[in-house]
């Protein structure tokens, strides 16, 4: 459309690929070549193995991956629940205090996450709320991170919903509460499916916040891939990451694959 | 369960803007009440007074005897068709019409005859498992009328609803709700349209919406025949607008005396001559005037010609004719004393 | 509508049947956000104000301007942030507009990958530079190889620029998936018309595309701000005490060194710019209809 010579379009292209390739594209594959080398020194890797992968999914790794999985479901589930209400009820105020409730709801983002991971150290290490040391401070401060992000996709998705499928349904005698439970919420489920998977996927590579937090039985598996190549074990490291990239594509895509009544439209 | 609808001096403003200004209006029980106007004449907004969905700023809106100015939209007992339909795309058509029962808690075993019973009047029980979107436009219709009549509504009120559909559904659509009218002849019907058409074929009574308020309102007959304003003249059918000097018995127009009944106007004042394009006839005869063809558009079964009279420019609807007038011929056109009306609303002393 | 009425309580007497106002539904989420966030937010601050020694002063404030460490971890924070904004919507900008306006085959799937780049965590990428242009990595390695020098000349990575090469990277597709966006709103034939009225691609990009996508470059660019303002992890896995930024500065205080008085008003600092950068986004944004 902006450039219609043959010749442009391929000059286009090959430009376009020169960036795109070694900037995106190949870290990633970077990453998983490593995780299968066994040493890496010149230009490319040598050596197969398949061994990182056996040692990522033993022993202290495995249990990272289970934590991250434990953490990563119970905090979108949590996020999904209040965000979800926090928009709903957002919804139905008037635009004031729409904006109060955004502004509330979006905090957690402006916030470094190393902040919030502070500031829930300072405040659950004293009484009466001692969680420091638990896996429940860890799951909290996940959930204070990605609730933010349920909270404006599902707000996104409220807007986007006609309003006269709401008004059809109170029109035929329907009280709020029948509405929101057998009209709102089946039509927002596609956007609730699509959040859960956002806030699963921030989750599992929560790293600033976790480092901050996570006691030594509740290790995640960000926070133990950066120890094993603290150590300098980086192919192990990548074997981990690619566990950590995998899962999450996979989780992403299971959601993604569900389909509901409501998204046939 | 006959009820009526009466708007008692309901006014809606958003902010300074008042979209609706002191309507007066009652829809009597049984009746097809059609709120005719161009968009943002405030008929959309009256409706959804009715329904509960925008709030009166003052005056209230009764339904039956009932004052509901105050309820929420679910407890006042409504049926509503929209023009979008609205129907939940996440049940089946079926589902759809039972969710008004389920909804008010009609009893279990009632339901699935009920359901059966609206979408029998509706056409649509063979179509009883399919989801909305397996449906075509008129048949999503269908299926919304069918959902707002299965609560066995007293009122029902129809938002535009045939202006989504083609032409040729919408003809097929209109005698349908005329059919399903005749079938249940207690329930009062707010009919909210644009379209002239829809308005004339359907409604028992016509009311006239322009800039906020209330124009006119009476039956279609009446309204065609005898519109009291110009808006009302133009917007039911279409119209010539003459200004016209008045005398007694005759008006002058363009230096010409026209022959029309007066009524009650006063002679000396400046009127509004309304004669329906097709009521003029081409040629010489009672009250003839003469100008030159400045448009001839061929209609098929007519042709309309714009006759440039003294710079007035008067439109003739006439059967189609064989041949045409040129552009830039003088012709003469006339039309009957009878078929003149003199809108007396709005007449006002000269000057 | 109901809203209009609860805020007059005469009003509501006289409708005992509108059951309970809505800002009420609102206050359970509220009131946990509050819990968690707002309050142990609030206790960074009032800890900020109180030092070791007891009592509440503003000492720790003064300890922490006058430390060098703290100057220079802001410099750096701000320059980086700034310098990989500018990068990312630069690149970002160029390769939005081949995907959306030089079409090619397989374009959808490019930008697919970036929706999916963008659910992964950042430190990956510092990871896979480490391989790429590491000391014993795919550059220098390949130097070697090819020169049989004993070691190569890419060992930028542990210096700020290796920082700033990971945001540009992790962070451009966050610019671009907004651009995408607003590229998708602009129709084809206006750009057919343009150029069938003699405009070169650089005038179309100027006058016609370059306006449409302004809002969504300021909010793209704003977000990446704040992001790269707050970024841990990429810092983190850098592992250069060469580099040291705002968030990492609150990390080392606290848990390596224990100073939490010091680490709040670290905390706090680093929160003021960032929120008030994020009420920037959100109002351009907005106004960018976003």
């Amino acid at each position: 459309m902006l450039v219609h010579s043959r010749k442009g379009k391929w000059a286009t292209w090959v430009l376009f690929f020169a960036l795109f390739l070694p900037l995106f594209a190949l870290p990633l594959l970077v990453i998983v070549a490593a995780s299968f080398a066994t040493s890496w020194s010149s230009a490319l890797p040598t050596g197969f193995t398949g061994g990182h992968y056996q040692a990522a999914t033993s022993g202290a790794s495995l249990q990272a991956l289970t934590t991250s999985l434990v953490t990563a479901v119970s905090a979108s589930l949590l996020a999904l629940l209040i965000g979800t209400w926090a928009a709903l009820a957002a919804a139905a105020l008037k635009k004031s205090g729409r904006r109060v409730l955004d502004a509330l709801f979006m905090l957690p983002v402006a916030v470094p996450s190393v902040v919030v991971g502070l500031a829930v150290l300072v405040a659950f290490s004293k009484p009466p709320m001692v969680l420091n040391g638990t896996r429940w401070i860890v799951i909290l401060a996940h959930t204070i991170l990605v609730t933010a992000f349920a909270y404006q996709s599902v707000s996104a998705a409220i807007v986007r919903l006609d309003p006269a499928y709401e008004q059809a349904a109170a029109s035929l005698g329907a009280r709020p509460s029948y509405v929101l439970w057998k009209v709102k919420l089946p039509l927002l489920l596609p956007s609730l499916n699509a959040a859960a998977g956002l806030c699963f996927a921030l989750s599992m590579g929560e790293l600033s916040a976790t480092m901050m937090l996570y006691p030594p039985d509740w290790m995640p598996l960000p926070v133990q891939i950066y120890a094993i190549t603290d150590r300098g074990s980086l192919f192990t490291g990548s074997a981990l990451s690619v566990i950590l990239m995998t899962t999450t594509l996979l989780v992403l895509l299971l959601v993604s694959r569900i389909r509901t009544k409501a998204s046939y439209r | 369960m006959a009820s009526g609808i009466r708007f008692d001096k309901v006014s809606v403003a958003y902010g300074a803007n008042t979209v609706l200004h002191s309507l007066d209006l009652t829809v009597e029980p049984g009746e097809v009440m059609a709120l005719l106007g161009p968009s943002g004449s405030g008929k959309t907004t009256a409706l959804r007074a009715v329904a509960g969905f925008v709030r009166p700023a003052s005056g209230r809106v009764l339904i039956g005897d009932r004052d509901v100015t105050d309820l929420p939209p679910h407890r006042r007992g409504i049926g509503m068709v929209v023009q979008q339909y609205a129907l939940f795309p996440h049940l089946r058509v079926e589902d759809n019409v039972a969710f008004g029962l389920k909804a008010q808690k009609v009893a279990k075993a009632e339901i699935p005859a009920r359901v059966t019973e609206a979408l029998e009047m509706t056409g649509m029980a063979s179509y009883a498992k399919r989801y909305p979107r397996e449906l075509s436009g008129g048949q999503q219709q269908r299926v919304a009328i069918a959902r707002a009549l299965a609560i066995r509504p007293g009122v029902l009120l129809l938002d535009e609803p045939l202006s989504a559909l083609d032409a040729q559904l919408r003809s097929g659509m209109l005698a349908e709700l005329a059919r399903l009218h005749r079938e249940l002849p207690d329930v009062s019907i707010l009919y909210v349209t644009h379209d002239q058409v829809e308005a004339l074929t359907l409604a028992d009574r016509i009311a006239v919406m322009d800039k906020a308020r209330l124009q006119d309102c009476g039956t279609p007959q009446e309204l065609y025949r005898r519109p009291r304003t110009e808006f009302t003249a133009s917007f039911v059918g279409n119209a010539n607008l003459l200004p016209v000097q008045v005398g007694s018995g005759s008006v002058s127009f363009a230096g010409a005396q026209l022959k029309v009944p007066t009524g009650d106007v006063a002679s000396g004042v400046s009127a509004t001559l309304c004669v329906r394009p097709h009521l003029v006839g081409l040629g010489d005869g009672p009250n003839a005037l003469t100008g030159s063809v400045s448009e001839v558009q061929w209609r098929g079964s007519t042709h309309r010609l714009y006759v440039d009279v003294d710079g007035h420019r008067l439109k003739a609807d006439l059967r189609e004719l064989r041949t045409p007038p040129a552009l830039g011929d003088e012709v003469t056109v006339h039309f009957a004393p009878e078929d003149a009306v003199l809108l007396s609303a709005g007449v006002s002393k000269d000057g | 509508m109901a809203s209009a009425t609860l805020s007059a309580p005469v009003n509501k007497a006289a409708n005992p049947r509108k059951g309970m106002p809505k800002w009420v539904w609102a206050l359970p989420p509220v009131a946990v956000l509050a819990l968690v966030f707002l309050y142990p937010l609030a206790l960074v601050v009032q800890q900020s104000v109180q030092p070791d020694t007891g009592g509440t002063s503003l000492k720790p404030y003064a300890d922490v301007f006058a430390s060098s460490a703290f100057r220079e971890a802001l410099g750096t924070t701000v320059w980086l942030a700034l310098g990989a904004t500018v990068g990312c919507l630069v690149l970002g900008f160029a390769l939005a507009l081949v995907i959306a306006f030089v079409p090619f085959p397989g374009g959808k799937a490019v930008a697919k990958f970036i929706d999916v780049f963008l659910s992964f965590p950042s430190f990956l990428i510092t990871l896979a530079l480490l391989f790429v242009y590491g000391s014993v990595g795919m550059a220098n390695g390949l130097w070697t190889d090819v020169t049989g020098a004993a070691s190569g000349p890419f060992q930028f990575l542990t210096t700020p620029w290796g920082v700033l090469l990971a945001e540009i990277t992790y962070f451009t597709p966050f610019v671009m998936r907004p651009l995408l966006a607003a590229f998708s709103q602009i129709e084809t034939a206006q750009l057919e018309v343009a150029s069938s009225l003699g405009a070169k691609p650089a005038r179309i990009i100027r006058q016609v595309i370059l306006p449409e996508a302004l809002p969504a470059l300021a909010a793209g660019g704003s977000l990446v701000l704040v992001m790269c303002l707050n970024e841990f992890g990429i810092v983190l896995f850098t592992g250069a005490k060469g580099v040291t930024t705002l968030p990492m500065l609150v990390y080392s205080k606290a848990i390596l060194e224990s100073d939490y008085p010091g680490a709040c008003v670290v905390a706090v600092v680093n929160v003021l710019i960032s929120v008030g950068l994020y009420g920037l986004y959100r109002v351009v944004s907005r106004r960018a209809g976003a």
